[in-house]
Formats: structure tokens, C-alpha cells, sequence
């Protein structure tokens, strides 16, 4: 892959430099810790010497979120058809009840359940234990919402300091209903951010539902699974029609829209897609060990990135779907040509920053290309090593890579940088735009989307355009 | 009249010491002399206060707590019983072992008799029984600012009591260096061990406090426990109820407070050893099986 | 072996399996087994401590909230307000980790502190906890203390904290703690016999409208009576947009908040959430106190008018009576579109209390009121206001029930609206009933933060709001030859 044209008035120097400056204000054992998480970016360098995954500092005011937030928010949210008990005090659940957009078909409270199930644990549950009491609730959540295919039990902080046994309660559990009844500890205490609870739901995932079902129906050569889509703001509805129009035949969905038992039989696909590398690499790499799965990272930001993976894919199947590939990009050429055409022109020559999760950034890169904005600064709340390795080859030299960054050094780099677009969350939204820079969320996509696709690109292209060009940033300086 | 200064008083030391019947009669002694007491049980058994209400086990507030489902709807006198001597009395309650955050148990029920006015004024003294050792932070809320100023650790001769004296020091070091909290003395339960007096008044030196008081060995007070009742109460004239309200007397007239300096390890066996309770090792025999 | 481990088919439900539960779950017979869960808790109405305490944090000039316990809370409270009022949210937090369980939080609160304050230099850091450190004890007077006399932080930091466990009472319960150790913070040493400001402390309690915060200091304004608001987020949560960020854009002034204590007269509006503060500010601080209702509705607003004016010796003013002349006026009006109209309402007791007052001077009759947790107390004295108008006759006021207990209430004993959070829709969606958004959070429409629902204006918007949605319905459901000009 080529290298990216140098950004105007960005060096590897000046970047330094700002780094350097962001740093000094900083008391010396602070600057220590935060260092190494931040740079500006070589992209020939493997690995990427940004350091990542590390422990917050605390008192910085980082974006992350915890372990629970990564397994109840992330993994499980989305499988429709189960009952997920945020199992501890009852604000967990509140707090990330319908917050993050994994859109699901089904008849609320019958056959799917976007709702907030927990046990608001109370004083006499902290002292006494709640096993008993998780115990009781599974059984009155069976009762009562009978057509679920599982529940999952998603322990907050509390439960792992007392000590419950969640696992044993769970196993007793699944016996008497005779459904799945799956524990997953995570804790957030546990682990460093989102991603331990990702890594710990994979593990769950692997300890309790893949290899328990399978399709009725024959496996079937183009048989493929899409891994790592979560379906905010109905990114998989976007997606999937794309892999099933090249002829392909997605099994099931991990796990944004997500079925449980199709997620369990899983294991006899051909091929796993994986979209969010960060969150599922676990578990394609189990099914690839285990069942002899390949599994292809794919990006579907965007015309240039959705061809580049279309192609990809293609390659790993026969000459059948090979051929759709290329009717498909034929097919949708012109209407992505006409999208770029209607939006470049008041685009082009603007940059933007991203911090996002953990494959976001570097994997909506190509979209803002396609419209003509250049990137100067991304980073991560919780990527890893490998995820800042497949970054620095997408970004120009030179330009900002921030680890964890606090609010702190975000507003200073911004500052600096003067982007026309910031592209975050929703703690950092109204930051930017009190400054009057504009912003789209980049987890929720805003309330809009989906972006995911050639139906996606069309939406982000209008609201990325809304956001840069909306005639009400030229309110914000007052004419006395 | 100068207001009454209410002294807030914990007991610790080993599980099995003897420090709920040394507390309930240390207790009892004091109300003979006329103290307004009350007794706060910090131990999930809750075994602090059945000799002042010849009560098998009290209602305790976490009891309390999980059949209400709340604290906001709990009620003082609920769980605030008069006994002996007008002894107010609670027990915090808690779990069986192996369930549960018993330490969590003792903070919400010292929130709780805090936030319902239990501390009254016209209290002299406020007892929290602790148990065992501190184990976790929830076991420290007795001693933490504002709360007990005074600690007294119950000890015996025996190794393992010692050692638990020791590490509780510890402990009030910590809290010590930042709040007002301070070590009072060892209570000496007799277990009739060897030396036992002169043993105790030695640690008691090392940790830089006193040997309040030496409470002999006597069956009396196994005889007034069957009948759920302190000797003090169950026989006022006997040796054993006037060695109680000697205790008591010189808890009331105590103005010995210091910051404990806990002995390291070494320093704590060469003691034992010094005393003979416990004997030098034999490097040669470590780790060596019997038919090696 | 477990049942499950044997592999299974991928099985799809049968349709009239479907259809069967779908109207299961509107059944009477359902209902029942809904209320006999006992451990079970599904969409609750209410939120937990530390969220209540970020606000009151939040509602000092300079504070910089900080929250002593597992970063991923820190998270969701920041996203909550944000959501919510659509604005920054800052507060910090020490991240603790599996450390931090088994040591303890000392050395994160240290790091924390130190941190928040080179980078953020705020006034004052009033710090409240997660579930964790509360599970374990950690006690934070020594550890602040500790944090002072070893430098991390300067001597004269205001450094109030706050004991505020996710697992016990609500955000209302962690807005009382957190007020109350701010204030015991910042008056020590400020009360001076003889010495009154003259003026009034006032409380709105946790309230997510900014516009009733600013609608009581118009009131407070026209009345010519001097006051300070405490834990005021008006501004901080309801800041301009000019070109400049501002980490610290309003809030109760620190000197204001030490002065409080020697105020004429201190007035809290919300009794549930300010509970604790207000015993101890019975007992500290000069001057009268008063704790009033929210002022929804006419005669709440009164009651207020009158409190004011006898605590200040001030006459109501003209522009005030003339107000409620309009109020009064707007609802005689307008009364025939709302009297007889049955409401559920879920919401916070003092939310709660408020609205139904209202709603009953219009003569709509509150029906099915829900608390998600509350005491007896509460459910006391709601079934009091209840009984005290013809028109609560047949109200049943639940408390420790949650959002799912109302989807039951509401398909098997139908009212013509909804009045709660946004939380709400997913119920009124399944029942179709209007919902009427009053209360927190409200994150899916905008501006409702700003427009007050207290006071005689409030009571206006509240009516046009209600009585408006029902013409709407009319207008858009009902058939040809009904359609007409005149509504």
C-alpha cells in the first residue's frame, strides 16, 4: 500500500514538539506514564511505537469505560433473542440500558429484549451474598419473558469483592431451565478498560455457547459468519445485504442483531468476517484453531475500503463470487461516484481527529478519504499493540497518535491541530462544540446512521457534511 | 456542668479469646458503677450482647435489613434493645462465613445507629466488640475518625493470640497517623499459661502500652454464660464479678493513650522464645519427613 | 450432564408461539406474576448515588467532581449528564483496579488527586465513591487527610467527600450527601453570631431541568429578595456556545456557599432529596429554614409566593399576581381538554408529589403512580395529597416497583398519558400512550432541560404540553367526518 501524502503543515517536529509542550504541564511522574502513549506517527514503523493498554492514570479524566461496559454494553447488548441481568447495583444497567444503539428486530419483551434486567443490589445482598438472590431472579426472568434463548449474568464490581459464586449459581440454573445460563465476570475493576470485558465475554462465549448448536440445514460452501459488527445504528442491516448480493450466505451475526444458538453453531461456517478486530479476534482465532476457520478482517467504510475488502473476500472463495464481486463494485459505482460528487467539493482540503474505541479511527479513514478529509490525529480509548500496528500504515507521517488520551490532552491537541471536524463520544462532543468546532460521535454515529456500506457511506457522507457545513457555526462569534 | 465527653471504646483480639464475655462484663462493671453504656457487636455471630438481654441471639440490623429489603425503613428501637444495667445494646449482623461481605455488614450498621441519633447524650460510653482481627477495610469502621478514640486488644499467653495482638497494632498504626485513634492496653484473659502475667506485661511494654488489667481464670464465669447473664449480675459478691468491675475501674480512670510500635516478626518470637513458649528452630529438622 | 450440552438444532420460535406470549404479556394473569417477582428488577426508574452526587458536585464554581472508585462509573455518569443536557460533563476519577480491591484506594486517591488538581486546577474537589470502595471500606477522612499532609494536594483544598454506595437508596440519596459534606466543608468556621446576610440559601434539590433553576431565580428576583443558590448547575449545565470551552462555566460561588451559613433564611424544594442536609442545616445555620413541595401547579407555586414573602417581609409583586392571573387563566381555558384524563406517572418522590398536585387542579386524575424506590414515608404522604381532592380517588401509588410493573399497570388498567423520563417510552410505546417527557433523563428530544415546569409559567408549558398532544391525537387518528377546524 502506498504511502500517504505528507499533511500540509504537519512534521514529525511540530508534533513533537506539541506532545512535548502538552507533557510539561504535567506533574513528572504523570509525564512518565503518559509518554510512551503518545506520537507522531511513522507509518513505515512495525511495530507502532505508541504504547497502549496500560492502566489509566488516575485523576486525568480519561474516556474509558470498564470491563462491564466492554461485556454487557459490547458483547452480549446485542444478541436479541437472550435476557442479560446486569447482576449488582442497579446503575450499571440504568446507565447502559438502550445507550449504545445496537439496534434489534424482535417484539420487545417477547421474542427480544432491549431492556434493563438487574438485581439492584441492596445493602442486605452486599452483606449477606447474592447468589440466592440471582438464583430466584432467573427463575422469575424465565417466568416471565419464557420465548428467551439464554440469560447471561453480567457481574458489576460488587459481586466479584464479596466473593459470589456466580458460576456455580449458573450452572445449577441452566439444569433446571434447561436453557443457557451463562456467567461472565466482568467486573470493572477488572483489567485496564472495555477490552478485558471483550476478552472476557469472548472466553464466556467460548466456554458456554459455540459448538452447542447446529443449523439444521446443511452446511453450505459459501457459508460465512460475520464476526465483530454491532449493529449501531443498523450497521449490520447495511452489511449483510452486501456479503448476501456477492452470494454469499451469512449464518449468523456476532453479535449485533444477534441470535445465541446461531452464534453457537457457528463452528460450521467457512469463513468468519471479522469486522471489529479488537473486540472478537479471540474468538476467530478459537474457531480457527479448534475448527479450522479462517478469518478475514474487512472494512466496509466507505466505496475505496468496501472494494478493497469486497476483493479480498472474493479471493477466498470461487470464480462464482469472484464474478458477483465485481458486478456488485460495477453495480454501485456509480451511485457511490455520485454521493462523492455531491459531497467532495464542500469537503475536500478539510481535516478531521478521531478518537474512538478501538477500530474505528483506522478503519473510517478511507471514508473520510473518499470525501476528500484528511486525518491528523487518532487514537484510541482501548485498542491494543496489534490495533496501532494496522493504524500507523493509514496515517501520513507526521501526524498524532494519542493512546487513552485524557480530556486534558485532547483539547490542547485540538487546539493546536484546529481540525474541522472531531469525530469522538459523547463526553467529548460538547467540549469541541462549545469551541465551536464541529463534531459527530463516532460510537453512536450520532443518533444517526447506519454507516456501515454503500447504503452507510451515503448517510455519513450527508452527516459529516451537515456537521462541517451547517450555517449555524457561523452564530457562534457574536457581531458586540 | 461541663458536657458529658462520651468515650467511644473497641475491643479486638483473637476469634475465641474471650472477648465478647470480657466486653459484656467489663460492661456490666461499668453500668454498676453507674455508666450509661451501649454495646455495638461487630461480628457477623453475634455474640456481643446475649449476657446483658439473657437473649439467645438479638434481632440484628442486618437481620433486620434483609427482611425489610432497606435500610430507610428500618427503625432504631427495632434493633436497639435495654438490658441489664439499662445497657443499650446492638448487634450489626451478618452472613454466614464463606457468603457475602461481612465488613460491609458493620459499615452500613454504624451508618445506620449514626444516622438514627443511637449515640445519645447522655451516653458515657460507647463498646464496639470487634471480631477477631482486622481483616478488611469494613472491620476498620469501628476505629476510623469520629468513632472509637480508645482501643483495647483482649490477649492471652498463647502464641496465636500474641501474634493477632501484634498485627491489630499494625493496623492502629495506620489509622492512628492520620486520625486520633489510640492504643489503651491489653486486657490479659488467663489461659493460665506459663509466665502468662509477666509474658503480657512484656508485649505490653514492646508495643509501648500497658497490661490494663490481668483477669484471672474462674468458672464462675462459665456458670453465669449457662444462664445467658455476666457475673457481675449473676453473683455481684463473687472474686471473679469484683476482678470484672477492677477492669472496669481502670478502663473509667485510663489515660494511657499511645500510637502502638509493633514488633517486627523476629522480635515477636525471640519474645516467645525468651519466655519459652516457643522454642528456637532446629534448621537441621526444616522440611525433613519422618522416615527420610 | 447439563441439559444443554448435548448439541442442539438452531430452532425458530413457532409464530402462534409468538402471538400467544404477546398477548400473554398483556394479560391480567400476567400481571399478577409480574407483581409477585421479588428479586427480579426490569427497566427500574432510577439511577444510583454517585450520579446524584456528580451533580451537586458539579453545581460549585470551580469544583471539579471526583469520583474515588472503578473508572467505568466515571464513564457512565459523565454520559448520562451529557446525554441529558446535551453539554461536558467533567469529573474525574482514580481508577481503581484489582489492586485497588485488595489494598485499597489510597495510592489512586493520591495519584488522582494530584493530577486533577496540576491539570484542572479546579477550587474545590468534592470527591464521592463507587460501589467499590465501599465494598471494601476505604476510609476516605484519612486518605484525604493523608493525601494534605503528604503534598500531593494543597493544606487548603476544599476536599468534601461523600459515602455514596450504588447499593443502597437512589441519586437522590447521593445529592443529600454529597450537599451535606459540601456545606459542612465550606462554612466550618464561617458562622458568626449576630452576622445575616440577609439573604435566602436556596436548594432546588436534584433536578434535571435548568430551567426551573433559573425560572426560581426569577422568581427570587421580581420578589427583590437576595439569594444564593446552592449546588446551582443552571450554568454549568446550561452553558453558551461562544467559541470558547470553559471547564468551569458557573456555579454557587465558593464565598456564597461559606456565607450560607449566616443567611436570613435557607429553603429547600425538594424534602426526599435534601433530607439529611436539611436536619443538619436545622440544627448549624441561622435563620428560618423551610422545606416546601416543588412548586408545580398553582397552589404549590403559592405556598411558595407566600413562604417568600413572610420570611422577607416583601409584598408578592404585581408582575407575580399578574402571572398567576395568566396561569389561572390559561388553565380554566383550557380545562376541558385535560379533566377526567387519566395519567401514569413515574418519577422521583418530589417529581412525583409535584405533578400530581398539578394534575389534580386541573381536574386530570393521576391513576397509577410509581416510584421506583421509595419509603412508606413517601407512599404516606402521596396517598395524603391523593385523598386530599375528589380527583385521586382510585389512584394507587407504588413504590419499589419499576418501569415493567408499569407496562403491566398501563395494557391492563389504561390511562390517556404518561408523565416520566425517557426510560419510559419503551412502556408507553407497548401501550400506546402518549408519553410526556418531565423528569431525568430526557435523551431522546431536546430542550425540555430548559423549559421550566415550575412556577405559573411552568404550570402553562405543562398544560399546553399536555392538552396540545391530545388535539394533535385527535387530529391525526380520528376519521374523516370528525375532522374539523375547531379543536
Amino acid at each position: 500500500m502506498a504511502e500517504r501524502k505528507p499533511i500540509k503543515g504537519i512534521t514529525t517536529e511540530k508534533t513533537e514538539k506539541l506532545i512535548a509542550d502538552t507533557l510539561a504541564e504535567m506533574p513528572e511522574k504523570t509525564q512518565k506514564k503518559r509518554a510512551p502513549h503518545l506520537g507522531a506517527n511513522e507509518p513505515s514503523a512495525s511495530p507502532c511505537a505508541v504504547k497502549s493498554n496500560k492502566k489509566v492514570v488516575p485523576g486525568v479524566m480519561s474516556q474509558r469505560g470498564c470491563a462491564y461496559a466492554g461485556a454487557k454494553g459490547v458483547v452480549w447488548g446485542p444478541i436479541r433473542d437472550m435476557v442479560h441481568v446486569s447482576h449488582g447495583p442497579v446503575g450499571c444497567g440504568v446507565y447502559s440500558w438502550g445507550t449504545r444503539r445496537n439496534l434489534m428486530q424482535g417484539i420487545p419483551g417477547v421474542t427480544s429484549f432491549p431492556m434493563d434486567f438487574t438485581s439492584d443490589f441492596q445493602e442486605r445482598d452486599i452483606v449477606y451474598g447474592g447468589d440466592l438472590k440471582l438464583e430466584k431472579l432467573l427463575r422469575e426472568a424465565d417466568e416471565l419473558f419464557p420465548l428467551n434463548k439464554g440469560l447471561s449474568v453480567l457481574s458489576e464490581c460488587p459481586v466479584g469483592l464479596i466473593g459470589d459464586d456466580i458460576n456455580a449459581v449458573a450452572k445449577k440454573m441452566e439444569n433446571e431451565l434447561g436453557k443457557l445460563v451463562v456467567p461472565c465476570n466482568c467486573e470493572g475493576f477488572r483489567g485496564v478498560s472495555q477490552s478485558l470485558g471483550h476478552h472476557i465475554s469472548n472466553d464466556s462465549i467460548r466456554d458456554h455457547i459455540i459448538g452447542k448448536f447446529e443449523f439444521k440445514e446443511e452446511p453450505g460452501p459459501y457459508d460465512v459468519a460475520l464476526i465483530g459488527d454491532y449493529n449501531i445504528g443498523g450497521d449490520v442491516w447495511a452489511a449483510k445485504p452486501i456479503l448476501e448480493e456477492i452470494g454469499l450466505n451469512v449464518k449468523s451475526v456476532w453479535t449485533g442483531d444477534g441470535e445465541v444458538e446461531k452464534i453457537g453453531a457457528t463452528h460450521s461456517v467457512k469463513l468468519n468476517l471479522i469486522h471489529c478486530y479488537r473486540s472478537m479476534n479471540y474468538m476467530c482465532k478459537v474457531m480457527e484453531e479448534k475448527w479450522g476457520i479462517p478469518w478475514l478482517e474487512y472494512n466496509f467504510f466507505g466505496p475505496t475500503k468496501i472494494e478493497e475488502s469486497l476483493r479480498a473476500i472474493g479471493e477466498c472463495f470461487d470464480d462464482k463470487i469472484r464474478k458477483n464481486v465485481e458486478k456488485v463494485i460495477r453495480k454501485y459505482k456509480p451511485v457511490m461516484q455520485a454521493v462523492v460528487d455531491e459531497y467532495k467539493p464542500r469537503l475536500d482540503g478539510k481535516t478531521a481527529m478521531l478518537f474512538v474505541g478501538g477500530l474505528r479511527p483506522r478503519h473510517t479513514i478511507g471514508a473520510y478519504e473518499d470525501l476528500g478529509i484528511q486525518i491528523t490525529g487518532a487514537g484510541y480509548e482501548f485498542a491494543h499493540q496489534d490495533d496501532y500496528d494496522r493504524t500507523a500504515p493509514e496515517m501520513a507521517k507526521g501526524t498524532l497518535i494519542y493512546d487513552d488520551v485524557s480530556e486534558f490532552e485532547l483539547e490542547k491537541f485540538v487546539e493546536e491541530l484546529k481540525p474541522d471536524l472531531v469525530g469522538s463520544g459523547i463526553k467529548e462532543k460538547y467540549v469541541f462544540q462549545k469551541a465551536g468546532i464541529p463534531f459527530r460521535q463516532m460510537h453512536s454515529w450520532d443518533y444517526s446512521g447506519p454507516y456501515h456500506g454503500y447504503e452507510g457511506f451515503k448517510i455519513f457522507a450527508r452527516d459529516i457534511d451537515m456537521a462541517i457545513n451547517s450555517p449555524t457555526w457561523d452564530l457562534v462569534k457574536a457581531p458586540f | 456542668m461541663a458536657e458529658k465527653k462520651l468515650r467511644q471504646i473497641a475491643i479486638y483480639g483473637k476469634g475465641g479469646i474471650g472477648k465478647s464475655t470480657t466486653t459484656q462484663n467489663t460492661v456490666a462493671g461499668l453500668a454498676s458503677l453507674g455508666k450509661r453504656v451501649l454495646i455495638i457487636g461487630c461480628d457477623p455471630k453475634a455474640d456481643s450482647t446475649r449476657l446483658i438481654l439473657h437473649a439467645k441471639a438479638q434481632t440484628t440490623v442486618m437481620d433486620k435489613v434483609r427482611e425489610l429489603g432497606t435500610v430507610e425503613d428500618l427503625e432504631l428501637e427495632d434493633v436497639c434493645k435495654r438490658g441489664y444495667g439499662d445497657i443499650m445494646c446492638v448487634e450489626s449482623g451478618g452472613p454466614e462465613p464463606g457468603v457475602g461481605c461481612a465488613g460491609r455488614g458493620v459499615i452500613t450498621a454504624i451508618n445506620f445507629l449514626e444516622e438514627e441519633g443511637a449515640y445519645t447524650p447522655d451516653l458515657d460510653y460507647v463498646f464496639y466488640d470487634v471480631l477477631g482481627d482486622v481483616v478488611c477495610g469494613g472491620f476498620a469502621m469501628p476505629i476510623r475518625e469520629n468513632k472509637a478514640q480508645e482501643i483495647y486488644i483482649v490477649v492471652s499467653g498463647e502464641m496465636m493470640a500474641m501474634y493477632a495482638a501484634n498485627n491489630i497494632c499494625k493496623g492502629i498504626v495506620k489509622y492512628a497517623a492520620s486520625g486520633s485513634v489510640r492504643l489503651a492496653g491489653l486486657i490479659c484473659n488467663s489461659r493460665n499459661t506459663d509466665r502468662e502475667a509477666d509474658l503480657i506485661e512484656a508485649l505490653a511494654k514492646r508495643l509501648g502500652t500497658q497490661m490494663i488489667h490481668f483477669v484471672p481464670r474462674d468458672n464462675q464465669v462459665q456458670r453465669a454464660e449457662l444462664r445467658r447473664m455476666t457475673v457481675i449480675e449473676y453473683s455481684p459478691e463473687h472474686k471473679q464479678a469484683q476482678e470484672y468491675r477492677e477492669l472496669a475501674r481502670k478502663i473509667a480512670e485510663n489515660e494511657m493513650f499511645v500510637i502502638p510500635t509493633p514488633l517486627e516478626m523476629e522480635d515477636l518470637e525471640e519474645l516467645l522464645m525468651e519466655f519459652g513458649i516457643m522454642e528456637a528452630d532446629d534448621e537441621s529438622i526444616i522440611g525433613v519427613a519422618e522416615n527420610a | 450432564m447439563s441439559a444443554v450440552a448435548a448439541v442442539k438444532f438452531v430452532t425458530e420460535t413457532p409464530p402462534e408461539e409468538i402471538e400467544r406470549v404477546k398477548a400473554w404479556i398483556n394479560s391480567e394473569e400476567y400481571k399478577e406474576k409480574n407483581f409477585a417477582r421479588t428479586a427480579l428488577v426490569v427497566n427500574p426508574a432510577h439511577a444510583c448515588q454517585p450520579l446524584g452526587a456528580q451533580m451537586v458536585a458539579t453545581g460549585f464554581e470551580g469544583a471539579l467532581p471526583f469520583i474515588h472508585g472503578s473508572q467505568g462509573c466515571a464513564s457512565y455518569f459523565r454520559s448520562t449528564f451529557s446525554r441529558h443536557y446535551r453539554e461536558p460533563a467533567a469529573a474525574t476519577c482514580d481508577a481503581m483496579t484489582e489492586d485497588g480491591a485488595v489494598f485499597g484506594g489510597q495510592n489512586n486517591l493520591f495519584e488522582g488527586l494530584e493530577n486533577a488538581y496540576a491539570l484542572y486546577k479546579p477550587k474545590m474537589i468534592p470527591i464521592f465513591t463507587t460501589c467499590m470502595p465501599e465494598v471494601i471500606g476505604d476510609d476516605l477522612t484519612a486518605f484525604t487527610r493523608n493525601a494534605k499532609l503528604q503534598g500531593f494536594i494543597p493544606e487548603d483544598l476544599p476536599t468534601p467527600y461523600a459515602n455514596t454506595p450504588s447499593f443502597n437508596g437512589t441519586h437522590i440519596h447521593g445529592y443529600d450527601s454529597m450537599l451535606l459534606s459540601i456545606l459542612q466543608t465550606l462554612t466550618d468556621g464561617q458562622k458568626v453570631e449576630g452576622k445575616c446576610t440577609g439573604k435566602l440559601n436556596i436548594i432546588p434539590g436534584f433536578d434535571g431541568n435548568v430551567g426551573n433553576l433559573r425560572e426560581y431565580k426569577r422568581i427570587l428576583e421580581l420578589m427583590g429578595i437576595p439569594y444564593t443558590m446552592l449546588a446551582d448547575v443552571s450554568d454549568v449545565f446550561d452553558s453558551g456556545c461562544d467559541g470558547e470551552y470553559k471547564l468551569y462555566p458557573g456555579g454557587t460561588r465558593m464565598e456564597d456557599a461559606a456565607e450560607s451559613i449566616n443567611g436570613k433564611a435557607t429553603l429547600s424544594l425538594q424534602k426526599y432529596s435534601t433530607v439529611t442536609t436539611m436536619k443538619w442545616i436545622e440544627s448549624e445555620y441561622d435563620g428560618e429554614k423551610a422545606i416546601l413541595p416543588m412548586p408545580f401547579g398553582v397552589k404549590k407555586t403559592d405556598e411558595l409566593l407566600l413562604k417568600l414573602s413572610e420570611l422577607f417581609d416583601k409584598p408578592i409583586p404585581t408582575e407575580l399576581k399578574a402571572e398567576r392571573a395568566r396561569a389561572v387563566d390559561a388553565m380554566t381555558d383550557a380545562h376541558q381538554y385535560l379533566h377526567g384524563r387519566k395519567f401514569a406517572i413515574a418519577g422521583d418522590p418530589d417529581y412525583l408529589l409535584g405533578i400530581v398536585s398539578f394534575l389534580l387542579e386541573m381536574g386530570a386524575r393521576p391513576w397509577h403512580v410509581l416510584c421506583s424506590r421509595a419509603t412508606k414515608k413517601f407512599q404516606k404522604e402521596m396517598d395524603a395529597l391523593l385523598a386530599s381532592s375528589p380527583f385521586g380517588e382510585g389512584c394507587t401509588c407504588y413504590i419499589n416497583k419499576d418501569l415493567w410493573h408499569m407496562r403491566s399497570l398501563l395494557v391492563t388498567d389504561p390511562v390517556d398519558g404518561i408523565i416520566g423520563d425517557t426510560h419510559a417510552k419503551w412502556a408507553a410505546r407497548d401501550a400506546r400512550i402518549p408519553l410526556f417527557r418531565i423528569g431525568f433523563p430526557i435523551i431522546d428530544r431536546v430542550n425540555l432541560h430548559r423549559t421550566p415546569v415550575v412556577g405559573y409559567t411552568g404550570a402553562i408549558s405543562m398544560l399546553t404540553m399536555l392538552a396540545n398532544k391530545f388535539l394533535d391525537i385527535k387530529d391525526e387518528t380520528c376519521e374523516d367526518q370528525w375532522f374539523e377546524m375547531m379543536r
